[in-house]
């Protein structure tokens, strides 16, 4: 049995790397150490929105040194054509009056208090700080996160399938429904091909990006959770694939996944957007089970338990749908 | 080495595939199974390669039944050939072969160049990957890979699909070889000239059941008309005489100067086969 595993494994092995996956992966992990180094965390330094003060009479004499005087009210009007997202605060008839182009009213109403919050700072208003990631390490392990999330849901899923669909192509399963190995082994062995790279792929994102030393110490629970998860989306893929008459029909069905299924996990999970169903969305779970794995939260022992369940009841479905195309017609 | 006994199989309530077959095939015999598209041919072959599951009757292989017979003993002892090449088209011939050859037990194995030697492979194509090859070449491989653990049963799929006439020629005395090493063969095809030059018996299947089965000799003298056709010249015209063949034992009743040809009127195998069935092969 374990000769035949070492056969079907070295295959999938040679099946990968004809496919150009690893070199796919490759190119994104690249892609984002890039994203995250050189464009998110410089720009989660950023100030939210530039605050611009016209003050003819100098009242206001405590400002924060963030908000940027003009002379003049056209002066004021002109940065804030140039800067549509910045605030204005006009105090030239003795009142403070907030200028600014308008978006949605929450946001409007947060980029006002704070412009406001910026003429008398107070350090009775610097906030309790809790936890221990300073606000980069907070950046890096968000944006690790969330990039190693669509790269278990989305790509590697998408990889997969694409292997399947090749070998179902090629006719080649219904060839080892005659030969003589347990075919549970078939799968398997796809399986173990990718989790093996996409847990590769968790150590490299999380070291390279959240840093050695806070990398290890998170990484066990983010192999637990990234095992999880590219289990689920591996055995996905593959019913997808196995049930799916071509690529194109599986090109739908990652759509949906992709967008209907990912995006309002994002959008609850990071934003304040909280939809009410949210809590019977899988991924969510998963994606927060991730979260907590790289904020050292503890993961409830009854998610592994669902998790489990989910991966056994999806891995007795590829085995019937695999049964059913290794007898179809050729 | 097979035994079929009322064997029926249906793929949903409606669509009933096979209605009571029953055939025997005896161990080193050539046994050829024809029948159109549709006939139940394939459902037949995945029944007895244990591909499809849930028939009803009795089926026994080996001396043992399906149930029992389909372990990884019994898919070690047989040989499939598909109708279409399937191979993993990045991996070369030899990758192929020594891929599906480890899943057998190594006393078992033959050596994977020998075997496509045997076959006439291009050498030169043997390291190439299979998206490279003509079709001939893909069914040559094909045909090594249902070789490779020395089958004592082979089943083989229109094994000579996509072959130029002389690789024909080719698998067909490759087949005989097979047969005189004591191996069986179960071949399923619409090529009447296969099953006439190689079958020991044949099988006409139409409709989920079976309408004819016996040699391919047989078959044809039984629906003969026993007539032959004479071309001869006489006083310097050519004529042409279809005469009963019993009316040739006292020599030829009409007078000659010179006989042509005599072309025996015996029927071919696609001819008997439509008149069991009422439909031709394609």
């Amino acid at each position: 049995m374990w000769k035949n595993f070492c056969t079907l494994f070295k295959k999938d092995c040679r099946m990968l790397v004809s496919g150009k996956f690893l070199l796919m992966a490759t190119g994104f992990l690249i892609l984002y150490t890039a994203y995250v180094n050189l464009g998110y965390v410089r720009f989660m330094e950023k100030e939210i929105y530039n605050v611009y003060l016209y003050d003819p009479e100098g009242i206001q004499i405590n400002v924060s040194p963030l908000v940027q005087s003009v002379p003049t009210r056209e002066a004021l009007d002109a940065a804030l054509l140039e800067d549509t997202g910045g605030v204005g605060l006009s105090v030239s008839s003795g009142d403070v009056q907030v200028v600014l182009y308008e978006a949605t009213k929450q946001i409007d109403r947060h980029r006002a208090d704070y412009a406001l919050s910026l003429l008398h700072p107070s350090p009775s208003r610097i906030p309790e700080q809790i936890g221990t990631n300073t606000p980069e390490q907070k950046a890096r392990k968000e944006i690790t996160c969330e990039l190693l999330f669509f790269e278990l849901s989305a790509v590697g899923f998408l990889g997969i399938a694409a292997v399947l669909f090749k070998e179902k192509s090629m006719g080649v399963i219904r060839v080892h429904a005659t030969l003589p190995f347990q075919k549970n082994l078939f799968v398997i062995s796809k399986l173990a091909v990718f989790l093996l790279s996409d847990l590769c792929y968790a150590v490299l994102l999380t070291l390279v990006n959240v840093g050695l030393s806070e990398g290890t110490a998170v990484l066990p629970a983010v192999l637990i959770q990234t095992a999880i998860l590219s289990l689920v989306m591996a055995l996905t893929g593959l019913l997808c694939a196995l049930l799916l008459k071509d690529f194109r029909q599986f090109t739908l069905a990652y759509l949906l996944i992709a967008v209907f299924a990912a995006s309002p996990v994002f959008l609850s999970a990071n934003t304040a957007v909280k939809f009410d169903w949210i809590g019977f969305h899988p991924f969510y779970h998963f994606y927060m089970g991730l979260k907590d794995a790289y904020f050292g939260m503890p993961i409830m022992p009854g998610d592994y338990t669902i998790s489990g369940f989910a991966i056994m009841i999806l891995f007795f479905s590829v085995q019937l749908a695999f049964r059913k195309e290794m007898g179809k017609e050729g | 080495m097979i035994k079929v006994k009322n064997l029926t199989f249906s793929y949903s309530k409606d669509k009933r595939a096979l209605h009571g077959l029953d055939f025997t095939v005896e161990e080193g015999e050539i046994f050829g199974f024809l029948g159109p598209n549709g006939s139940g041919k394939s459902t037949t072959q995945k029944i007895l390669t244990g591909i499809l599951k849930g028939h009803s009757g009795e089926v026994s292989l080996f001396g043992q039944d399906i149930s029992v017979a389909h372990s990884r003993e019994f898919l070690a002892k047989i040989g499939v050939l598909f109708e279409f090449p399937y191979l993993y088209a990045n991996l070369s011939a030899v990758d192929n072969l020594n891929y599906f050859s480890s899943f057998y037990p190594r006393e078992q194995r033959r050596d994977v160049e020998e075997l496509l030697e045997l076959l006439e492979f291009k050498t030169d194509f043997l390291r190439k990957p299979v998206s490279s090859y003509s079709k001939g070449m893909r069914q040559r491989v094909s045909m090594a890979r249902a070789l490779l653990n020395s089958p004592k049963l082979l089943f083989l799929d229109e094994p000579t699909s996509g072959l130029d006439p002389s690789g024909a020629v080719l698998f067909r005395n490759i087949i005989e070889q097979e047969r005189k090493k004591g191996t069986t063969v179960f071949v399923t095809t619409h090529n009447m000239m296969d099953a006439d030059l190689l079958c020991d018996r044949v099988a006409f299947i139409s409709n989920g059941s079976l309408v004819a089965l016996d040699t391919p000799k047989h078959l044809k003298e039984e629906n003969s008309n026993h007539q032959v056709a004479i071309e001869y010249l006489y006083q310097g015209q050519r004529e042409t005489k279809t005469i009963e063949t019993r009316a040739l034992d006292g020599g030829l009743p009409f007078e000659h100067d010179e006989i042509i040809s005599i072309h025996s009127q015996e029927p071919t195998l696609e001819d008997v086969f439509i008149q069991y069935t009422g439909r031709g092969l394609n």
